[in-house]
């Protein structure tokens, strides 16, 4: 799920950016630090749509550096148990199937995945219907049921189910 | 109406809660101790109540007021039952004890009388709404679960290392995976991982992967089993709860409006209607304590009427004590009917519409009573002209028929229908069958107190719906 909250971080700046263009600066620095950053609280940052209040700089000792609490808008996504999302897949073994949501990774195994599809390993693992009509392998898009999240602080992982209704493969790469 | 729903508590009770025990589960079972089954015999009693004290409940079933407390908090609790606990008086408990005797099915007998002082009362009745609606997710919780496991839904797959027995879990999946093949592998030994089955196919014993395999089916087995029997066994309940489906439900509302309407109704029915609906806001009105005493409010009934209430309601009490006078009124009816029977077929359209259709207001059946009088005062002059037999019969009926004029005359005709309803109360359930197949007939008379006695039958279920809806 999608967010649009407002977070603070104390950002470092060189003294080679003060000047005219200081806070364009730090807003850029900003965008690189923190756009695709996971935190297990708020989720992965995907963008940041605004910049809310700079706060008054402090000199660092010795180097030079000036901290800048700074107060910004942004974008996160948080998936939840039970969400409903839409993947790529980017992985399949025996095990099951990697796939990406946005930045976050799902693993679906092979007992969540309907009883009908097979395992087909070679060049291209896929799982395959047994008339052939459905085919999940690599690049295949795929709609999936997170069931468990794993939250670190650093990082999400989910494992997903496609064995629900209307869940499972939209789009055969194949097909395009 | 409330049929359907007593079935349905009847069919739930003995498919959810018939192996239910009171105790705790560490006390050890005796044979004396093993109260199974109660839980049934509480719910089915209760079907046959409204609002009841708990005391009173506990001495019909001859069941320790503690362990029907327990067992009815477990009820509470399971969202099957309502409970209103008051303090209050002996008088407050009077009131409870006339709404029940008000109550048509209400077995349980008055007492309360002789306590004093302030008591904790505690009431309890079914809540049909909402056990329609316990059942219904009862029942979709259990299917969902099996079905969820059936299909091995929302099961986190863990995985062994054959190596050094590290179990993993799905969640670790993008940690073991390695590159060197598609396989996860151990942190630890790299070794291979291999698919470790659920913990249910574990505790059937299922040791290495072909066990494993075998316990799964058998889970499965098993799973799909119940799931089936599931679905046979329940078939009776949720086959009823599709009948109730669309049934209005029988609400009792709070312990306190169900005491006011019930002991209106009950006053209703004892056929003083003319004060009914005053006495009724009266009730309402006034408090609680103050509106303990029930006499005070017949007798209230009685001197608001008029000068002849008190007449009335002798006439009314003794015509309850006299049966055969009853009998011998309906008797003469009968023999007017033959003398009357074919002009009146004009009026019989109207008074046989009223006996159809249920819906005449009281004070138009009345006229038709004043009509019908004066047609028959002319019918018996025309009879007496003709027979002398008729005459006789005539003669027979006037102190009859004096009584039925003299209230049209003192044009408090309310009071008359009271009266009549007294009268016709105890046969209310034989005539009234009768009246369809009569109405085209032209009894002119019969079918005029049947009019009446429907009218008032109506209005009874006009209660009886209003305390409902």
């Amino acid at each position: 799920m999608f967010f649009h909250i407002v977070l603070e971080r104390n950002m470092q700046l060189h003294p080679r950016y003060f000047g005219r263009n200081l806070r364009d600066n730090l807003v850029s620095k900003l965008m690189k630090d923190v756009e695709g950053t996971c935190s297990g609280r708020h989720g992965f940052v995907v963008a940041v749509t605004g910049i809310e209040n700079v706060g008054k700089g402090i000199i660092r000792d010795g180097t030079g550096f000036v901290t800048f609490p700074v107060k910004y808008q942004c974008v996160v996504f948080r998936p939840f148990k039970g969400e409903i999302l839409e993947s790529v897949v980017t992985m399949v073994n025996k095990m099951g199937f990697f796939a990406e949501a946005g930045p976050v990774q799902v693993f679906v195994s092979n007992h969540l995945i309907p009883d009908d599809m097979e395992f087909q390993s070679g060049d291209m693992p896929n799982y395959t219907t047994s008339d052939g009509s459905v085919k999940i392998q690599k690049d295949s898009e795929v709609r999936l049921k997170i069931i468990g999240t794993r939250v670190d602080a650093t990082e999400i992982f989910c494992i997903g189910t496609i064995k629900d209704d209307f869940l499972g493969v939209i789009n055969d790469p194949a097909a395009v | 109406m409330i049929e359907p729903y007593n079935k349905l508590v009847k069919l739930a009770a003995r498919a959810f809660y018939d192996d239910l025990t009171s105790k705790g589960d560490n006390q050890p079972k005796t044979g004396r101790s093993d109260n199974r089954g109660i839980a049934v015999v509480v719910l089915d009693a209760l079907t046959r109540r409204q609002w009841v004290r708990e005391e009173d409940l506990a001495k019909d079933l001859k069941l320790h007021t503690k362990q029907l407390r327990r067992t009815l908090r477990f009820f509470e609790e399971e969202k099957i039952i309502t409970r209103d606990h008051r303090r209050e008086t002996a008088k407050g408990a009077k009131i409870y004890s006339a709404a029940v005797a008000a109550t048509a099915d209400a077995a349980t007998g008055k007492e309360g009388e002789e306590k004093v002082k302030l008591h904790t009362h505690s009431y309890c009745c079914l809540d049909y709404a909402q056990i329609y609606d316990v059942v219904r997710y009862r029942l979709h919780r259990m299917k969902h679960k099996l079905k969820d496991e059936l299909e091995n839904k929302n099961t986190v797959q863990e995985y062994i290392c054959i190596n050094c027995g590290k179990r993993y879990n799905a969640l670790d999946a993008l940690r073991l995976i390695s590159f060197e093949d598609e396989d996860f592998h151990c942190e630890r030994c790299n070794g291979k991982l291999e698919v470790e089955s659920d913990k249910f196919a574990a505790q059937d014993g299922g040791d290495g992967g072909d066990g494993d395999e075998n316990a799964r089916r058998r889970r499965r087995e098993k799973l799909k089993d119940m799931l089936q029997k599931m679905e046979v066994q329940l078939k009776p309940l949720i086959d009823q709860l599709g009948r109730v489906k669309d049934l209005p439900v029988p609400e009792f509302g709070t312990l306190q409006a169900w005491e006011a309407r019930a002991s209106a109704a009950g006053r209703a029915a004892n056929g003083e209607n003319s004060g009914d609906s005053k006495s009724h806001l009266g009730y309402n009105g006034a408090p609680m304590p103050y509106s303990g005493d029930t006499k005070v409010i017949v007798d209230f009934n009685g001197t608001e009427g008029k000068g002849e209430g008190v007449k009335s309601e002798t006439d009314s009490t003794s015509l309850k004590v006299l049966p055969p006078w009853m009998i011998t009124s309906g008797m003469n009816l009968t023999k007017e009917q033959r003398g009357e029977v074919k002009q009146e077929i004009k009026m019989d359209g109207t008074s046989t519409s009223t006996a159809a259709q249920y819906t005449d207001e009281k004070k138009s059946t009345i006229v038709h009573d004043d009509k019908n009088i004066q047609d028959e005062y002319i019918k018996a002059y025309y009879a007496a002209l003709l027979k002398k037999q008729h005459e006789m019969e005539e003669a027979a009926k006037n102190p009859q028929d004096g009584n039925g004029a003299d209230d049209p005359s003192s044009s408090t005709s309310n009071r008359q229908v009271g009266i009549k309803t007294k009268r016709e109360e105890d046969d209310d359930g034989t005539e009234w069958e009768e009246a369809p197949v009569r109405g085209n007939g032209g009894y002119k008379v019969d079918l005029n107190v049947e009019a009446v006695a429907p009218a008032e039958d109506e209005d009874d279920e006009d209660d009886v719906d209003w305390e409902e809806g």
